[in-house]
């Protein structure tokens, strides 16, 4: 078993207790089931490790200095422990050798409660195995987890890689796989470690070489998207690489038309549906025949197909499209709306793309996929601007994982319209603000990427 | 502790040397492998973590050197810091499995090699290692574009958008998954794993073929369609074939028809379940005149009687009414492959075969005459199985019986006339005297119930005993002609004095 399944199996077991103590007493089978269960698996964790450690940092939950992944499976349990922290005010739990059933009894009756109790409880009964870590005001960041920096140049690597592959390609010259392969691993071990960073950047969007951001940004999407529903490492490599290389194909279209302002004509569009083609031989060209370049195969000619059957190039009526086409398929779609181009120079704000691919769902995507995906980025996903009940406008920073709605923001223009350095504010928790409606940034000359960067 | 850590790196060195020198199921290896793992895991039960920080060509331990080499060739350290490897932890829990892994990365030399890959794909649990880039080491500059300033209403285009999408922008979003779309989630995640992805990207390459005949396109099904048959999968390489000759015109069959293609098969033909192996048949029929030589040679190394007969017949298909791809064969040297051609040959069914066939008749191996026999039957060559009456082996002078029992040769009624009045017949086996009995049936005529009445009724002085058989033989032969003329014979045997006359006339009318 690995950290990260250790972790799990001790948030579920965790979870299993509590909701058990909160609906019997302590002397109800349920709860004397879950609690031997739980104590028995704590002590078999004291064989492996010194001591256990949780800590939760802003909306990541780490056992053990690993950080556990919000995934489809097992949501429900990580989402209501990430609560009871969160409610409890508590930034770590230490839990150490030598712990008895009885104490950990006696923390979980104090743990279901509210936070005064817990508060008032903790400080005074005696739990010689059991430490407690509050959040203090400056939400200081564990030693362990000062990635910010680590994100930003794995996302700007990415970026410069893809730039240097596809303009290689364009001149035919020879292109460096290696680096490609890196950028991939790189980005999957940094979204491991900080997920929301990582989906922030993707905000940078660049008009005049949208093309380079797209990918990379499909690429962080998709792979945020696969690593949520619980694909292995190995199949993010995969699916990872896919979305980066999905629009490789334009490099054969003149640039003259992609980078065209104003509407394509009829015959302009047909050229640039032919990109799904022509990604295809750009793939072969670039990475020959391993299992990761045929999905990238696959993924680019079929990136384009729709649920419904409709799409380009097209195809016959037997003919599906994978797994990982119908990922890239939304994660490209959200891209582009949300991204300025030529022919589009006023984008989509975030949370309208999401409303169009949450309504198209079953049409033109995949309607399970659009669920997690949506749960992925929440109805405001992170970089969308706010209008406050305030009257504030609030920057989305963080998503609120089970609080789709209420995002975490950061107040960047106050009632008056002002530029401010504002405060962060869940919106789960803080009931005195409310979302009136999104906004476009450019209205109040607002670039959201640069508050990540 | 250092000089501790010193010891163990020390080891490694050892290890890695003979890693690469005997690879690691050499007992030298283990050897070396077992000290060191024990030191090790030691050292981390202790210490919980060792933690080394790799610099050009030296390896630290808490900042103290604890390993230098600069020849390049021989630095571990230079291997992990050329790849971008700046530090190396190994923790508590470290698997021999996971360290030999390890070894085995870190031991290859070739330049092609990225350490740090092969680290990173390796996902080890109780090993972790920091890669940098070598932009990451300088500066690497971020710039945010800036996105265009235009005098854009922005109310006014919200309200477009939505008039555009028509649609319920106040539906409200419940993106939680049900157990049926869970399981969805799951299959599909399975489905990524557990099926290839062969079978799309074939599917893909030949959809883009249909656009444009692009030769790296063509080159590439090539490639999969070999690894496809490395793979076992026939059906994918078979529509490859087939495909790529529907829309280009070009043959690549001829990619699979060569020798050391076709001896790829060799350990597989037999433990292929029945639906390979009937997809295997379909890829070869594929083949050209020019595979055939090869694929007798496979057809040597098939030990199921039923999938070399299902070979043999699709040989014998690819020929078609050629044989002179087998003939040369007739003079091989190697038995198996010599009694396949004659089996092959016999299925094509080719009349001008016939005459090399002849010298075989006398050939020194007893499969090989009986592989004769089979053929010159499709053949209906009778005169030529006659001569195999004369085998000195007892089963080709059967097979041979057997034979003209069925393909009818009326000529070998009076030899087998004059066998069986001989004095020798009595010494052959009674399974060649039924025999030659069953095939005068086969291929007599009305005198023949005459013949068998004398045998049955034949008045001895002397030699009763000894003439018991061909009583018993004469009246089964008549019970096989099961003619009213025939079963009269046998009634009346019922009713002599003669006790063995009676008995074998009882026994032949009750198996009857």
């Amino acid at each position: 078993m690995s950290i990260h399944q250790f972790g799990k199996k001790f948030i579920t077991l965790l979870y299993t207790l509590t909701r058990a103590c909160r609906i019997y007493d302590l002397n109800n089978d349920v709860v004397i089931t879950a609690g031997q269960k739980f104590y028995q698996f704590i002590n078999s964790l004291f064989d492996i490790f010194e001591n256990i450690e949780i800590v939760r940092y802003r909306d990541y939950i780490f056992f053990n200095k690993q950080r556990l992944r919000f995934e489809i499976e097992g949501y429900a349990s990580l989402q209501f422990i990430d609560n009871r922290l969160k409610h409890l005010d508590i930034k770590t739990i230490v839990i150490s050798k030598g712990i008895e059933k009885d104490e950990i009894m006696r923390f979980i009756t104090i743990f279901k409660e509210t936070k005064d109790i817990f508060m008032n409880e903790i400080k005074q009964k005696s739990f010689p195995h059991i430490f407690v870590e509050f959040k203090t005001t400056k939400d200081e960041i564990p030693d362990f987890l000062q990635n910010g920096e680590r994100t930003k140049k794995v996302y700007f690597k990415a970026l410069m890689v893809t730039k240097n592959l596809m303009q290689n390609l364009w001149v035919n010259r020879t292109v460096d796989v290696r680096s490609s392969k890196r950028v991939v691993y790189n980005l999957i071990d940094t979204l491991s470690r900080d997920e929301f960073g990582l989906l922030a950047l993707t905000t940078i969007k660049n008009f005049d070489e949208y093309t380079f951001n797209h990918s990379v940004n499909v690429g962080i999407l998709s792979l945020a998207l696969g690593q949520r529903i619980g694909l292995s490492k190995k199949d993010l490599v995969k699916l990872g690489t896919a979305g980066i290389l999905h629009d490789i194909g334009k490099v054969e279209i003149d640039k003259g038309i992609i980078y065209k302002p104003g509407r394509l004509s009829t015959s302009e569009w047909e050229i640039i549906k032919l990109h799904s083609n022509f990604g295809v031989r750009q793939i072969l060209k670039t990475r020959g025949l391993d299992e990761v370049s045929l999905y990238a195969i696959v993924v680019s000619y079929q990136h384009h197909w729709n649920y419904n059957g409709t799409g380009y190039p097209p195809r016959k009526e037997d003919e599906h499209p994978i797994f990982f086409s119908n990922i890239v398929r939304i994660t490209d779609c959200y891209d582009a709306m949300t991204t300025f181009r030529p022919y589009q120079p006023t984008p989509y704000i975030p949370p309208l793309a999401i409303k169009v691919i949450w309504a198209k769902r079953g049409i033109l995507f995949d309607p399970v996929i659009v669920k997690a995906f949506t749960q992925l980025l929440g109805v405001y996903p992170v970089g969308s601007c706010l209008k406050l009940s305030s009257q504030e406008i609030g920057l989305v920073v963080r998503q609120n994982p089970g609080h789709i709605e209420h995002p975490i923001i950061k107040i960047i223009l106050d009632s008056k319209g002002k530029k401010v350095d504002g405060h962060t504010i869940d919106l789960s928790l803080d009931k005195k603000v409310s979302i009136i409606n999104p906004v476009y940034p450019q209205k109040y000359s607002i670039n959201p990427a640069s508050y990540f960067v | 502790m250092v000089t501790e850590v010193e010891k163990i790196i020390i080891e490694m060195v050892k290890v890695t040397k003979a890693f690469q020198m005997y690879g690691m199921e050499h007992p030298s290896f283990k050897s070396f492998f077992t000290p060191f793992y024990k030191k090790i895991t030691e050292f981390l039960n202790h210490n919980r973590e060792l933690k080394l920080q790799v610099e050009r060509f030296t390896i630290l331990y808490q900042d103290k050197e604890i390993y230098k080499e600069t020849e390049k060739e021989l630095s571990i350290a230079f291997r992990l810091f050329r790849d971008g490897i700046r530090n190396i932890g190994f923790t508590d829990g470290l698997t021999a499995d996971e360290l030999l892994l390890f070894l085995d990365i870190i031991s290859k030399q070739s330049k092609d090699q990225d350490i740090a890959l092969n680290l990173w794909e390796a996902d080890f649990s109780h090993i972790e290692f920091y890669v940098v880039d070598e932009e990451e080491e300088e500066e690497l500059q971020y710039k945010i574009p800036e996105a265009p300033i235009e005098n854009i209403d922005y109310d006014e285009i919200l309200n477009h958008i939505r008039k555009k999408e028509k649609i319920d922008f106040e539906e409200e979003i419940k993106p939680d998954l049900n157990n049926t779309e869970l399981s969805y989630l799951k299959n599909e995640i399975l489905k990524v794993e557990k099926e290839p992805i062969l079978g799309p990207a074939i599917s893909t390459l030949i959809n883009f073929l249909q656009t444009e005949q692009f030769s790296d396109i063509i080159d590439s099904l090539t490639e999969l369609a070999k690894y496809s048959l490395d793979q076992q999968d026939f059906t994918n390489a078979h529509t490859i074939v087939v495909k790529i000759k529907e829309l280009t015109e070009k043959n690549i069959i001829e990619k699979f028809e060569n020798e050391m293609q076709i001896a790829s098969f060799k350990n597989i033909v037999d433990i292929l379940d029945e639906k390979k192996f009937n997809e295997f048949l379909d890829f070869i029929s594929l083949f050209s005149k020019k595979a055939i030589p090869h694929l007798l040679n496979l057809t040597t190394s098939i030990k199921r009687p039923e999938r070399l007969n299902a070979m043999r017949n699709r040989i014998a298909d690819i020929a078609q009414d050629d044989p002179s791809p087998l003939l040369n064969f007739l003079e091989s040297k190697n038995e198996a492959i010599l009694i396949n051609a004659i089996s092959i040959l016999g299925i094509m069914n080719i009349p001008a075969s016939v005459e090399y066939f002849e010298p075989l008749i006398t050939h020194p191996s007893i499969r090989v005459r009986s592989a004769l026999i089979t053929a010159l039957a499709k053949f209906e060559k009778p005169e030529l199985i006659a001569q195999l009456l004369n085998d000195p082996e007892i089963e080709v002078r059967i097979k041979a019986l057997r034979a003209l029992c069925r393909i009818k040769y009326p000529k070998i009624y009076p030899v087998l006339i004059q066998r069986i009045k001989s004095k020798k017949f009595h010494d052959y086996e009674f399974t060649e005297q039924k025999e030659i009995f069953n095939c005068l049936v086969a291929n007599g005529d009305i005198q023949t119930i005459k013949l068998l009445k004398q045998i049955l009724f034949r008045r001895l002085l002397f030699g009763r005993k000894r003439y018991k058989t061909m009583r018993h033989l004469a009246a089964m032969a008549l019970a096989q002609i099961n003619s009213p003329e025939a079963l009269d014979v046998l009634n009346k045997g019922m009713h002599t004095r003669n006790k063995d006359i009676r008995n074998a006339c009882q026994q032949a009318l009750t198996k009857k």
